[in-house]
C-alpha cells in the first residue's frame, strides 16, 4: 500500500467514524459501545507497542488501564475533579504504574517478562480488591461522570459528546502511535524484537528504549482506562486482573499483531463479543476462546495482518518504506536460542 | 495470637504445598518447551470437578485422587498433541497466547457443566475430624493433603534422577537437539512431560477441590501464586519451586494472621524483595529464559 492510499484509507475510517452516531442506530448498536470500542482500541495499542512491535509479551497492561480507571473514579469521587483533569490523572496514574513496575520488568526479556508482567501486575488488582474502604472492593466505585468546565463555562458530557471526546483521543492515539513505530525510535524497538543482541553491539542501551516504550505503552494503557471509568462511569478491579490483560492480547493478535489499525479491529470484535453476544448466548466466551486459539494455530497474523499478506503477495524490493507494519511482526520468525524446536 | 502462630504455620506450610506442586507442573512444562501453560489452572478445576462426580456417584475418595487426575492428563495429551505442539517451533509466547484462549473456554465449560457457582466437595468421612500431633491439633484432611503431595514430590525426583527416562527428560532440557541426535523421539519426551505436568496439577486439584472448595475459577485462583512461586524459586529450577511454594505460603499464612488485608498482596512484595536482590530467583540459572 502506498503512502497516499493509506492516507486516504485512514481518512475514510475516520471519517465514517465521526458519523458513528448516526450509522450505529443502523445496527442496532448504543453510540456508547462504539465510544467503547474507540477507547479499547487505545489499549490494545498500547499492547502492540509492547508486544507487535518491541516483542515483549505484555501481559499485565490491564494494571495500568485499570489503574487509569480507578485514577479517574477515585479523583472524581475524593476531589471532585471535573472532566478533562480525570482524564489527566488517570492516564498520568497508567505512567506511573508504568514507572513502578519498570525496574522490575526490565531486568527480563521473553516470556520472563511476560511472567512478571503477569504477576506484578496482580498487585493493583489485590489492593483494589482489598482496600474496600477507599475503592468499594469486589463491587467496584460507581462515580457519575463529572462535569467539563472550561473557564467559567460547563457543561454535561452526554453520551453523544462522550463519543467525540472519545474519537478525538483515539485519532490523536493513532497518530501518535504511527508517528512512533515509523520514528528511529520505533525502528529501533522492531530491531530490538528482532534481534536484541544485535542492536547492543551496535552501541545502543537497549534497557533504555524499552523503558520508554513501557512508559509510552502505560500511558496509553492509563488514557484507555481512564476513558474507559468516565464512559461506564464505574470503576471494579476486574479491570486490573489479568484476564483483561489477556483480553487486550487477545484484541490485538486477532486484529493483527504489528499493524497501526489492528488494533481497532481486535477491540471491535471484542468490545462487540462482550457487549453485546455474551448478553445473548452463554456460549460466547468458549466461541471466543475457540476463535483465539484458531487465530494463534492458523493465521498468528490476525484479521488485518492476513489481509494485508493477501494484499500484497508479489514480493516487495528490500527497504520498501511504504512496508514496515508487515516488518514489524513475524509470527514465523524462528525462536533465537533454539529451545523447544 | 502468639499460640496461633503454630497452627497457622502449618497451614501455610500445606497452602505452600499446594502452591509448590502446581508450580513444579508449571517448570517442567516451561523448561522443556519455554511453554507457559495458561490452561493449568483449568486442568486442575478439571480434575477436581471430575473427582467430585466421581464421589457423588459413590466412587472411593482415594480411587478419584487417582482416576480424575489421570483422565485430565489424558485430555491433556489431546490439547497437547494437537494444540501445543505444532507451536514449538514458534516463539514460546504463542502457546502462552494459545492456552489463555484455552482456559478460558474451559472455564465457561465448567460454568455449564456444573453450574455457575461452587459446589459443595468435602473429604471424605475418614479424614474429616483432627488428629493430634502430640504437641498441637490439625485437621486430618491436612495432614493427608501434605503427606500426599510429599509423595507426590519424592516420586517425581526419584523418577527424574533415577530412571533412564527422567535422565533423558533432563538431558532434553538443556540440549533438545542433541538430545534428538543421539537417537531419542523427543516427541514422546514432550507428551510425557506435558503428561506428568497435568498429572500434578490434577492431584492438586482434587485435594484443593477438597480444602479451598470447588468452583470454576479454584484452578485458576491457584495459578497466580504458582506464577509468583516459579518467579521466587528462578525460573527452570525444580528445586527452586519447591522451596518457592513453601515461603509464599508461610508469607500469605503469616500476613493473615497478623495484616489480613495485605494476605494476597504479601506474596508479591516477597517477590519483589526477591527480585530485586536476585533478578533471577532464588535457584533461577542466569540467562535461562532471558
Amino acid at each position: 500500500m502506498t503512502a497516499r492510499k493509506e492516507l486516504l484509507l485512514s481518512a475514510a475510517v475516520v471519517v465514517l467514524f465521526a458519523f458513528g452516531p448516526w450509522i450505529s442506530p443502523l445496527m442496532h448498536l448504543d453510540v456508547s459501545i462504539v465510544s467503547g470500542v474507540l477507547v479499547i482500541a487505545i489499549a490494545v495499542m498500547s499492547v502492540n507497542l509492547l508486544l507487535g512491535y518491541t516483542g515483549l509479551p505484555a501481559f499485565g497492561n490491564a494494571a495500568y488501564f485499570g489503574l487509569g480507571s480507578y485514577g479517574a473514579a477515585l479523583s472524581v469521587k475524593y476531589f471532585q475533579v471535573h472532566f478533562a483533569e480525570a482524564i489527566v490523572i488517570g492516564t498520568v496514574a497508567g505512567l506511573l504504574g508504568g514507572l513502578i513496575l519498570a525496574p522490575f520488568l526490565l531486568r527480563r526479556r521473553g516470556i520472563y517478562f511476560g511472567l512478571l508482567s503477569i504477576a506484578f501486575g496482580q498487585v493493583f488488582y489485590f489492593i483494589a480488591y482489598r482496600y474496600t474502604d477507599v475503592t468499594g472492593g469486589e463491587d467496584g466505585m460507581q462515580v457519575p461522570r463529572p462535569l467539563f468546565v472550561l473557564a467559567n463555562a460547563h457543561a454535561t458530557v452526554s453520551d453523544f459528546g462522550f463519543y467525540y471526546v472519545a474519537l478525538a483521543f483515539f485519532v490523536i492515539a493513532v497518530i501518535a502511535f504511527r508517528t512512533i513505530v515509523r520514528s528511529p525510535f520505533g525502528r529501533t524497538l522492531i530491531a530490538i524484537r528482532q534481534n536484541e543482541p544485535r542492536v547492543r553491539y551496535l552501541g545502543l542501551n537497549t534497557d533504555r528504549f524499552i523503558f520508554v516504550a513501557l512508559l509510552i505503552s502505560s500511558t496509553m494503557a492509563g488514557l484507555s482506562g481512564a476513558l474507559s471509568g468516565l464512559l461506564i462511569n464505574f470503576a471494579f478491579p476486574l479491570q486490573l486482573d489479568w484476564h483483561q490483560s489477556g483480553y487486550f492480547v487477545l484484541s490485538m493478535i486477532l486484529g493483527g499483531a504489528g499493524t497501526v489499525w489492528g488494533s481497532l479491529v481486535g477491540a471491535f470484535i471484542y468490545v462487540i463479543g462482550n457487549d453485546i453476544i455474551s448478553t445473548i448466548t452463554s456460549w460466547w466466551q468458549i466461541f471466543l476462546g475457540a476463535l483465539f486459539v484458531a487465530c494463534v494455530l492458523f493465521f498468528p497474523r490476525g484479521i488485518l495482518g492476513t489481509l494485508q499478506a493477501l494484499g500484497r503477495r508479489a514480493p516487495q524490493a528490500f527497504g520498501d518504506d511504504d512496508d514496515d507494519d508487515h516488518a514489524a511482526f513475524d509470527p514465523h520468525a524462528v525462536p533465537e536460542a533454539g529451545r523447544g524446536v | 495470637m502468639i499460640e496461633h502462630i503454630g497452627p497457622q504455620l502449618f497451614n501455610g506450610l500445606v497452602l505452600g504445598a499446594f502452591y509448590a506442586i502446581v508450580a513444579l507442573g508449571l517448570s517442567l512444562i516451561m523448561n522443556l518447551t519455554g511453554t507457559i501453560n495458561m490452561a493449568h489452572g483449568s486442568f486442575m478445576t478439571l480434575a477436581g470437578y471430575l473427582a467430585y462426580t466421581m464421589v457423588l456417584r459413590k466412587v472411593p475418595f482415594g480411587w478419584a485422587l487417582i482416576l480424575a487426575p489421570l483422565i485430565a492428563v489424558l485430555v491433556g495429551i489431546i490439547v497437547e498433541r494437537t494444540l501445543v505442539r505444532p507451536l514449538y517451533k514458534r516463539e514460546p509466547f504463542y502457546s502462552l497466547l494459545m492456552t489463555f484462549g484455552l482456559s478460558l473456554m474451559a472455564e465457561e465449560a465448567f460454568r455449564l457443566i456444573w453450574g455457575p457457582n461452587g459446589v459443595p466437595f468435602s473429604p471424605p468421612p475418614a479424614l474429616a475430624g483432627a488428629a493430634s500431633l502430640g504437641f498441637m491439633q490439625f485437621p486430618t484432611f491436612r495432614i493427608f493433603i501434605v503427606v500426599v503431595l510429599l509423595i507426590a514430590i519424592a516420586a517425581l525426583a526419584l523418577f527424574l534422577t533415577r530412571t533412564r527416562f527422567g535422565l533423558r527428560l533432563r538431558a532434553a532440557v538443556q540440549d533438545t537437539e542433541m538430545i534428538a541426535a543421539l537417537g531419542t523421539n523427543t516427541q514422546v519426551l514432550y507428551a510425557v512431560n506435558f503428561s506428568l505436568g497435568i498429572f500434578l496439577a490434577g492431584i492438586a486439584g482434587v485435594l484443593a477441590g477438597g480444602m479451598l472448595g470447588l468452583s470454576p475459577t479454584s484452578g485458576n485462583a491457584l495459578l497466580m501464586p504458582a506464577f509468583v512461586t516459579v518467579i521466587i524459586g528462578g525460573m527452570g529450577s525444580l528445586f527452586g519451586s519447591i522451596v518457592g511454594g513453601l515461603l509464599v505460603g508461610i508469607a500469605i499464612s503469616m500476613t493473615t494472621l497478623f495484616i489480613p488485608a495485605a494476605s494476597e498482596v504479601s506474596m508479591y512484595v516477597l517477590m519483589a524483595i526477591v527480585l530485586l536482590v536476585r533478578p533471577r530467583g532464588l535457584f533461577g540459572e542466569e540467562g535461562i529464559f532471558g
